[in-house]
């Protein structure tokens, strides 16, 4: 035996989605858990859908049910979950319940009971539910309190030496984790937490305490679903991925406006496309899409405002088939579901999307339109969210155009509602002016982080191939106003010779 | 209350002739199905709680008693087992006795069925009677399991 080799701690996998990322790579096993949160907020489906993913006929679970829901209600609602294999229950899952003991006796007869169960059944995993039970039958008392800590130290201590995976189940509050023996001697604590924001149900999950490794620390989204739980990782692999950038640049479909850009869109990068309401965001974006396509790049569109059917159709009035390309499995339309989403189950749709289409291109069409969709508690996190989507999916070399809409104004020139420049790499700005009696519309590139870029202001028209850029507009000033006025032809001739001879400042 | 699918009585045909092979040629009539209950008792309270296993008990008693009107006089005792059975069964004929246990035992799978779904409520008896073969449900007819 070697005298540095430290001990191995094999983690398992949950079972549950999501949730061993947050774990920091899955459960430790032996370990002593508490599953708490309130009445409802999926602490009984988490500790099924573990012991279902994990327990077998040699390694079963003892599931010891206290005073809490009646076994064969539990049962009856649990099996309505996809994980809930009946053939398991028996051989490798065993109900026990174990209130006539609480009830009648003390917490010595508990550990007992408990006890001689387990030496006979050599379980793999323990579940007590609920253990809350046991904490109020104790009462307050410091001498109660002593007797809870000797019983739950005895407990854990038992069940280890046994070779157990221990999870107790309990209706505590966040305000109970300071002050609770229970809370000491527990290696792994796991909050579950619901709130209702407005209209929506808002599930959040926190690993308190994990010893012997690092989990992720916060608040991450769940959602139940027939599948059972599944865990949104707010991270979202960003931290484990390093960001690479190539020099490749791509073209956004407008041959002009990839000449503005330097030669196209540097791969990797995030665009923001801003602009007024009817200025052509979104066929901007298709075509970047679409051009990727020609290319063999594969790629995602995620809409919001319009379903995908609807997406696709006005693309094929521009001359563009995103049909075909759907149906041959290289673009995915995906209509996220409004109004209770959360940020981190859009980012996972998303991400999972991207890794299942492999794309390379991503359209986010529109920002707005995203914010609107999530539930009312995540919009106040949606700048934070953002940000962790960008960096998350341009990380993995996705190429991302979003589109914002921006409130035309007549005064200023706003980039986008939202204080969110920071998170893109270039922007493209469009708007309307007044020129000449009509309704016109130009389009600048205000920044690009990668390099230079053309500082031109170009007239552009919606046609029926798409966007279409025209000629620059030296001739005019203030055209950022919205109102230009038409230089003095000496000055406009001499700007416009100075403008035309670098092109790529 | 549906009536008990033909599974159900097609499990308790099973369950009698199972524990008619344990009893003695002696016993009285019904005694099958009174050892039956003792057998769920065992088994279910532990899994179920005593209360738990009570209740459902009573319950099928009571149901089963509408259609065999001497089971009223049969009472489920706070433990769950089944007392004045032996003294209900031995005042009908034969055959009523016996329908008496197969109506309660009919019933109290109806409502295990009603209540876990059919996979499940074999799979749970396969904890009581371990050595007896119950015909598993048919792909597909698992009606309450996803």
């Amino acid at each position: 035996m070697s005298h540095d080799a430290k001990v191995a701690i094999p983690r398992l996998a949950t079972g549950v989605p999501g949730l061993d990322a947050v774990l920091g790579g899955g459960l430790p096993e032996l370990s002593f858990n508490i599953l708490a949160g309130a009445p409802g907020s999926g602490k009984t489906t988490l500790a099924h859908q573990i012991v279902f993913a994990n327990a077998t006929p040699d390694r079963p679970a003892l599931y010891f049910t206290v005073l809490g829901e009646p076994a064969l209600k539990m049962l009856r609602y649990q099996q309505q979950y996809q994980f809930f294999d009946p053939a398991k229950v028996g051989p490798a899952i065993r109900f026990i319940n174990l209130s006539q003991v609480v009830l009648e006796q003390d917490l010595n007869a508990v550990l007992a009971a408990i006890s001689r169960e387990v030496e006979a059944t050599n379980p793999a995993y323990v579940i007590v539910d609920s253990f809350r039970t046991l904490v109020r039958k104790v009462g307050a008392t410091p001498l109660a309190e002593i007797e809870l800590q000797a019983f739950v130290q005895r407990l854990a201590l038992h069940l280890t030496s046994w070779q157990a995976t221990t999870f107790l189940l309990g209706e505590f509050g966040e305000t109970e984790f300071h002050n609770n023996p229970l809370f000491t001697v527990a290696d792994g604590l796991c909050w579950l937490s619901q709130a209702v924001e407005r209209n929506a149900i808002v599930r959040k999950l926190q690993v308190v305490k994990l010893r012997g490794q690092a989990s992720v620390p916060g608040l991450h989204t769940f959602r139940i679903t027939d599948a059972g739980l599944q865990v949104f990782p707010r991270t979202l692999g960003l931290t484990a991925r390093p960001v690479t950038r190539s020099s490749r640049r791509l073209s956004i479909g407008v041959p002009a406006l990839d000449a503005m850009l330097g030669g196209g869109i540097p791969e990797g990068d995030s665009v923001l496309v801003a602009g007024p309401s009817g200025s052509g965001k979104s066929i901007l974006a298709t075509q970047f899409i679409a051009e990727g396509l020609r290319h063999g790049e594969p790629g995602i569109v995620a809409v919001f405002e319009e379903g995908p059917a609807e997406y696709a159709a006005r693309a094929t009035s521009f001359g563009l088939d995103l049909d075909a390309p759907v149906h041959a499995g290289r673009l995915q339309i995906l209509y996220l579901r409004p109004l209770d989403l959360s940020v981190d189950e859009a980012l996972q749709e998303i991400l999972d999307a991207v890794a299942r289409v492999g794309a390379t291109r991503l359209v986010i069409d529109s920002l707005a339109g995203f914010e609107l969709a999530l539930a009312a508690a995540f919009r106040q996190d949606f700048r934070e969210s953002l940000y962790r989507m960008i960096g998350a999916l341009t990380g993995r070399g996705v190429t991302i155009v979003s589109t914002v809409e921006v409130a035309e104004s007549f005064t200023d020139l706003p980039l986008s509602p939202y204080a969110i420049s920071f998170l893109t790499d270039d922007i493209l700005r469009l708007r309307y002016i007044e020129l000449d009696g009509a309704l016109r519309k130009i389009l600048m590139v205000v920044k690009m982080r990668g390099g230079n870029h053309s500082k031109e202001i170009r007239e552009y028209a919606i046609t029926p191939a798409g966007l279409v850029l025209g000629e620059g507009l030296a001739a005019y000033r203030g055209l950022v106003t919205g109102t230009p006025e038409r230089t003095p032809p000496a000055k406009a001739a001499g700007t416009t010779a100075r403008r035309r001879a670098t092109p790529q400042e | 209350m549906p009536q008990a699918l033909p599974a159900v009585h097609a499990v308790v045909r099973q369950i009698l002739a199972y524990e008619i092979t344990q009893g003695t040629p002696a016993e009285p009539p019904g005694q099958a199905a009174v050892r039956a209950c003792e057998h769920l008792r065992i088994v279910f309270s532990r899994f179920a709680g005593v209360a738990g296993f009570r209740s459902l008990l009573a319950r099928a008693l009571t149901l089963a008693a509408r259609d065999v009107p001497w089971l009223a006089s049969v009472e489920v005792t706070a433990e769950g087992a089944l007392a004045g059975f032996g003294e209900g069964g031995q005042a009908q004929d034969p055959a009523a006795a016996v329908a008496g246990g197969s109506a309660l035992l009919t019933q109290f799978l109806g409502l295990l069925h009603t209540f876990v779904g059919e996979a499940l409520t074999v799979r749970l008896l396969a904890d009581v009677w371990p050595d007896a073969l119950f015909d598993p449900p048919p792909p597909g007819r698992q009606e309450n399991a996803r």
